[in-house]
């Protein structure tokens, strides 16, 4: 691939330090965030997890990982802008295990005693889905004092999923591995007894469907807690162990070991192209982005700082190029871009399907850039067929079989969300930059159509129109619309897999992409009829 | 006059290389011998050809006087060179080579004989008028009363320390003399033994003579061998800095009539011990060339193997005394392959890496190379490292450095120990006697790396390991070291000179890349480093507050090459870069050598080696069945292996056993007791 990307980007132009500044201060909110997420339980439970001679959770996780290799925790700020505190008490991430790329789990314990609320809930279904589509096995860190009882109606239903979803990865071939840190009561229990191996710590974990204080209530039988449901009970009597750990570094040991002997292989493809840096500076991409996303910028300006030796063959670059796409690849990888420079027309949703139908016939999974405020509107674009243009590309997209990964570097409204693989159409990963907006309009429009609707409905009523109120509520309507747009918000509802630092996006790119071929990765194949040119 | 041209070397190791080389220098072929075990030596790679011997110990090889013979005569030799050790002072050897109608190179067998015995070279030095103390032969029946005291016993037969024996009492004069006498017999086979004074804080001091069939004799001037461990030579050097310039003519002169009033061929060593008070005694011959004759070599400007040969042909001496001056000085270390930190244990294995900087310029004479495998059949010495110069400073000096930078892998060795003798004050005074090393045992363990040195020592093995970890990173070999999106800690390595040692030694290395090799043009690593113990909660579960020390590092590692995975670093510490070679041996073990010494490093590992899972504590009955017996009661404490309990099930007999020690707590069941699988027999306190 000769074509590469010619940057003209002016680092010391006043709109790349403005944008720089204004993504600056974005990221220092979400760096602050993160900052705070190991100790999110707080100082005293932190301090009394250590004096029961535990490690933290991440302490868990980094004894687990090769030494020297990346972690990349997904959905780290899960719950923020919640009531529930931020990372929902558990901690999900994809890691090296003796060269597995595994999916890791853990419960963090000092975060309200490693009770479930429906965040904690939805995280982990999130992180089972990761595990399945991209073949992951699959580490569990366990213990937990089950679910936040107060809300259980929130959690009871939905929660029983995951035991279920443990089996089902175990039945599609992916291995399941649980370590016991602590108690498991209850259906914790069975994410016990729904995995493939089961390590349980001597003297620290507990597995029993009912405690003894229940047990006493429903038979009257006093029994100890270790006679009930001990670690070595379990790995003597019951056979829920397979393994019984001296102590929670024992564990670990064991862990890698049971990792070690899965004789993991890939499936997909190795990284097939030159994996060399991007020729301009990934630093400079904290100043690619507009900070206010109603200010368009030049999206090959991110690819130039993303794509492996900012290598780009473009396709169609002359037709609907308000949708920048074209090959490359990251660390290797190769992958097909699609990038938003501006709306969506009908040129740009026809050459997005084409595109897409391509990359499907040579397998190569798809990279997403995201800075859309929608399909276009009007009387032109409306007889145009923008409906049925848009529907080609939501059709391409949803039907398409090869890995999607989206990047979130501006705006995310309206159907373009969708046409551009948004969550709903399970792209395998989402990561977002710190700017990025997400809502089904912009608040500054939303507010708008609301205050015309209120207008039109008044004169229908033949009333008048209280201006003030009319200007309050849509101010208020606005400023909430802003509020739950933000890239904090929407990663606090785990619409995506975490906002990342924008120089850090070819890295996570590559270790999401790496990570998701471990799975086969094939597009739809030959198929009923050839690729339609629209 | 006897022409040589082919020459059969009846040794092994560096005296053999060595040999061959002059051999060579004068066209002459040279022909080895080897054992089974040497068979790939490096003496055996140098000769034109070489004859298995067979065999493993040197008994069964290199002793074998004819086999060696025979060797000669196969191989249409016509001289044999003995070097030292093995055959050399053996004069019935040197007498059958002679009947062979080979040429020996070295003094005739009556010349070997007679010196050989200790008594009888005394008094033939006597006669000579060789300076000395008097010696007397004695047996555990003599009367001690005359005994000058304290007094050194020592065997007839004997060399290398072996069967002397101080005395400093004389109640205990029997018992000494029976033990010298017992380990001489069994030595030397024969348990002859004399006394003479002992000479306390004396130098051991030696003087090289040469003398041709013509009757010609010279001296080279003295060697001081006072440094020494259990009577063994550790360094060397010429001219002794102890002795004055009329105690030097003394001894000299001594060792000139002694060899012209036996009529002495060939190369040999006239032995003293000098007292600090100016007393000389004469202590022994040595009818061979000496292994530390390189520095008379450098001093004199002379090769003494060749004059070995040149005199066995026939040849007069190609100068006078007068003719001969001495110029500068020279040191020389004998490297071994020993532990000085493990009490001189011999190390044994194959050498991985093997680099000693000849610039300067320093002599190495040696046996071995990389892939050598030293083995406890034979002597441990490695190489004879040699510096000379006109200052004694300079000579020392650059030994020095020359063992410090020595780059020995696979095998432990004295190196460190030899370079801290060369800076050692005591030594570069030149006032050192040869209860040196008892009296600065701080040297033997060697000076290396210390402070900031040995904190970058372990540096550089910790980056080793960090670029071996990243290229084994088959996935995400594109991502910076240890990238988090949450950060926690750093990457976390602890390094011990010792492998499974305390923590005492150990350095704790907590690490996060600033910036990676990946992409950037000097390919350096750049790290914040924080040293010192990892934070560990109190009792009450509180870190306390983190004083490591924290550093900026930039670590440069080139691609390994070779087997041993050689990689240069240059490793920069707070502003200081040192430069250093490291090589990797089993996983997590790594050699780093550099100007300040060598240094090996363990990777403690994170996981503590167990069985493969954690046995049960308590033991349950493993069957339905019947307690047949029960073998211990509460409180007892038990070991691994023993009885606790004896059930029958299915007809058969099963011993419980302990499977660690443990106090016992109860016992839950007795003689006669139902029992289900499981059940819990015997519980421990702990």
């Amino acid at each position: 691939m000769s074509s590469v990307l010619n940057s003209r980007l002016d680092v010391n132009s006043d709109a790349f330090r403005a944008n720089r500044d204004a993504m600056t201060a974005l990221w220092e909110e979400v760096a602050a965030q993160l900052a705070e997420l190991p100790v999110v339980g707080g100082q005293s439970k932190v301090d009394r997890h250590r004096r029961r001679g535990k490690l933290l959770v991440r302490e868990r996780i980094e004894a687990l990982l090769d030494p020297d290799t990346a972690f990349l925790e997904l959905m780290p700020l899960a719950a923020a802008c919640t009531d529930d505190p931020i990372g929902a008490g558990t901690v999900n991430g994809i890691g090296i295990v003796n060269g597995v790329e595994c999916m890791i789990g853990g419960t963090d314990m000092t975060v309200r005693g490693g009770s479930a609320n429906p965040h904690t809930v939805a995280k982990g279904m999130r992180a089972f889905e990761i595990a399945r589509s991209n073949r992951l096995p699959m580490i569990s860190l366990s213990e937990s004092a089950g679910a936040d009882l107060p809300r259980q109606a929130d959690i009871f239903v939905p929660g029983g999923a995951q035991f279920r979803n443990l089996t089902r990865l175990s039945a599609e071939g992916i291995p399941t591995i649980t370590v016991g840190f602590g108690p498991a009561t209850a259906g914790g229990a069975y994410a016990l007894g729904m995995s493939d191996y089961v390590v349980m710590v001597k003297n620290r974990a507990f597995a029993y469907l009912g405690g003894p204080p229940l047990v006493k209530m429903a038979i009257d039988e006093d029994v100890d807690e270790e006679t009930l449901g001990g670690a070595e009970m379990h790995a003597t009597t019951s056979g829920l162990a397979d393994y019984l750990a001296t102590d929670e570094m024992d564990a670990i040991r064991i862990t890698r070991d049971i990792v070690e002997h899965l004789n993991w292989r890939k499936l997909g493809p190795g990284p097939s192209m030159p994996a060399d840096p991007p020729l301009y500076d990934p630093d400079e991409l904290i100043g690619c982005a507009s900070a206010d996303v109603r200010v368009p910028f030049e999206v090959r300006e991110v690819l130039a700082r993303t794509l492996d030796g900012s290598r780009f063959e473009e396709f169609k670059p002359l037709y609907g190029d308000k949708l920048v796409c074209g090959w490359g690849s990251i660390c290797g990888f190769p992958v097909g871009v699609l990038a938003n420079n501006g709306i969506l027309f009908s040129e740009e949703s026809e050459k997005g399907a084409q595109f897409i139908q391509l990359c499907n016939r040579t397998d190569t999974p798809l990279v997403f850039v995201q800075n859309i405020t929608g399909f276009m509107v009007g009387t032109a674009a409306e007889q145009g067929g923008i409906i049925k243009d848009g529907a080609k590309l939501i059709n391409a997209v949803s039907n398409s079989g090869v890995p999607h990964f989206v990047l979130m570097v501006g705006a995310s409204y309206g159907a373009g969300n969708y046409g551009m693989s948004g969550r709903a159409y399970d792209p395998r990963f989402i990561f977002t930059w710190p700017n990025h907006r997400i809502a089904v309009m912009g608040p500054k429009q939303l507010a708008g159509v609301m205050g015309i609707i209120a207008r039109k409905a008044a004169a229908s009523r033949g009333t008048e129109i209280d201006e003030d109120t009319l200007a309050e509520q849509t101010g208020m309507l606005e400023a909430l619309v802003e509020s739950q747009s933000t890239a904090l918000y929407a990663t606090g509802r785990m619409w995506d897999d975490g906002i990342i630092h924008p120089r850090d996006t070819r890295t996570v790119l590559g270790m999401a992409i790496s990570a998701s071929h471990s799975n086969e990765v094939s597009g739809t194949g030959s198929g009923e009829w050839g690729v339609w040119r629209h | 006059m006897a022409s040589l041209k082919r020459l059969l070397i009846a040794n092994r190791g560096e005296i053999a290389v060595r040999v061959a080389r002059a051999a060579h220098a004068m066209g002459m072929e040279a022909v080895g011998v080897y054992s089974e075990v040497d068979r790939t030596a490096l003496h055996t790679e140098v000769m034109d050809s070489a004859v298995a011997l067979g065999g493993r110990t040197a008994a069964e090889s290199y002793l074998r006087g004819d086999a060696v013979i025979e060797a000669a005569l196969r191989t249409g030799c016509d001289a044999v060179h003995p070097g030292y050790g093995f055959l050399a002072e053996n004069a019935e050897f040197a007498a059958a080579v002679a009947a062979a109608g080979l040429i020996w190179v070295g003094p005739t067998p009556e010349q070997i004989e007679l010196l050989g015995d200790k008594v009888a070279a005394k008094r033939a030095a006597v006669d000579a008028g060789v300076p000395t103390t008097e010696a007397v032969v004695v047996t555990a029946d003599s009367d001690p009363r005359d005994l000058p005291l304290p007094a050194m016993v020592k065997a007839a037969a004997g060399g290398g320390g072996r069967g002397m024996r101080v005395v400093t009492d004389r109640s205990d004069f029997r018992s000494v003399v029976a033990a010298a006498t017992r380990e001489a017999e069994a030595a030397f086979g024969d348990g002859t033994v004399f006394v003479e004074p002992l000479i306390e804080s004396g130098r051991h001091v030696e003087v090289q003579i040469l003398g041709d069939h013509h009757g010609n004799v010279v001296h080279l001037g003295e060697r001081d061998c006072s440094i020494q461990r259990r009577h063994q030579k550790v360094i060397e050097e010429a001219p002794s800095p102890g002795v004055d310039a009329a105690t030097r003519e003394r001894l000299c002169d001594g060792a000139v009539a002694l060899a012209r009033g036996v009529g002495y061929r060939g190369a040999g060593t006239v032995e003293y011990l000098v007292g600090a008070d100016g007393t000389i005694a004469f202590l022994e011959v040595n009818t061979r060339l000496q292994v530390e004759h390189p520095v008379t070599e450098a001093v004199w400007g002379v090769d003494l193997v060749e004059l070995q040969l040149r005199i066995a042909a026939g040849e007069e001496l190609p100068f006078t005394q007068d003719e001969l001056s001495p110029e500068g000085h020279a040191v020389e270390a004998r490297l071994v392959a020993e532990d000085p930190d493990a009490g001189w244990l011999p190390s044994t294995g194959r050498i991985t890496s093997f680099h000693i900087d000849t610039a300067g310029p320093i002599r190495v004479d040696t046996g071995v190379g990389v892939g050598s495998v030293v083995s406890s059949e034979y002597d441990s010495l490695l190489a004879k490292v040699i510096s000379h110069d006109r200052s004694r400073d300079v000579a020392v000096g650059r030994l020095g450095r020359a063992l410090r930078t020595a780059e020995i892998a696979g095998v432990a060795t004295n190196a460190a120990t030899l370079a801290a003798i060369c800076s050692d004050e005591a030594f570069i005074g030149g006032t050192v006697d040869t209860a040196y090393l008892d009296e600065h045992p701080e040297v033997v363990h060697g000076v290396g790396a210390t402070g900031d040195d040995r904190i970058a020592h372990a540096l550089a093995a910790v980056f080793c390991l960090h670029r071996t970890n990243r290229g084994a990173d088959h996935n995400w070999a594109f991502a910076p070291s240890g990238w988090r999106n949450v950060a926690t800690q750093g990457q976390r390595r602890t390094m011990s000179n010792a492998r499974g040692t305390d923590a005492s030694d150990s350095i704790q290395v907590e690490y996060v890349v600033r910036d990676s090799a990946a992409g950037s043009l000097t390919g350096a690593t750049v790290a914040e480093v924080r040293l010192g113990p990892f934070p560990e909660p109190d009792d009450e579960g509180l870190l306390g507050p983190d004083d490591r020390r924290v550093a900026r590092v930039v670590a440069t590692v080139s691609e390994p090459v070779g087997p041993s995975e050689r990689r240069q670093v240059s490793l920069e510490l707070d502003g200081i870069s040192r430069s250093f070679a490291v090589e990797s041996g089993a996983p997590g073990v790594l050699a780093v050598f550099g100007t300040s010494g060598s240094t090996a490093w363990f990777q403690q590992p994170s996981f503590a080696e167990r069985e493969a899972t954690e046995a049960a504590s308590a033991p349950v009955s493993p069957l339905p069945g019947s307690v047949v017996s029960v073998h211990v009661a509460p409180g007892d404490e038990v070991h691994d292996g023993d009885l606790l309990v004896i059930v029958e099930a299915m007809k058969m007999e099963h011993r419980i056993e302990a499977r660690a020690t443990h106090t016992v707590a109860e016992v839950r069941v007795s003689a006669g007791d139902k029992v289900d699988a499981g059940t819990a027999l015997v519980t421990f306190a702990d």
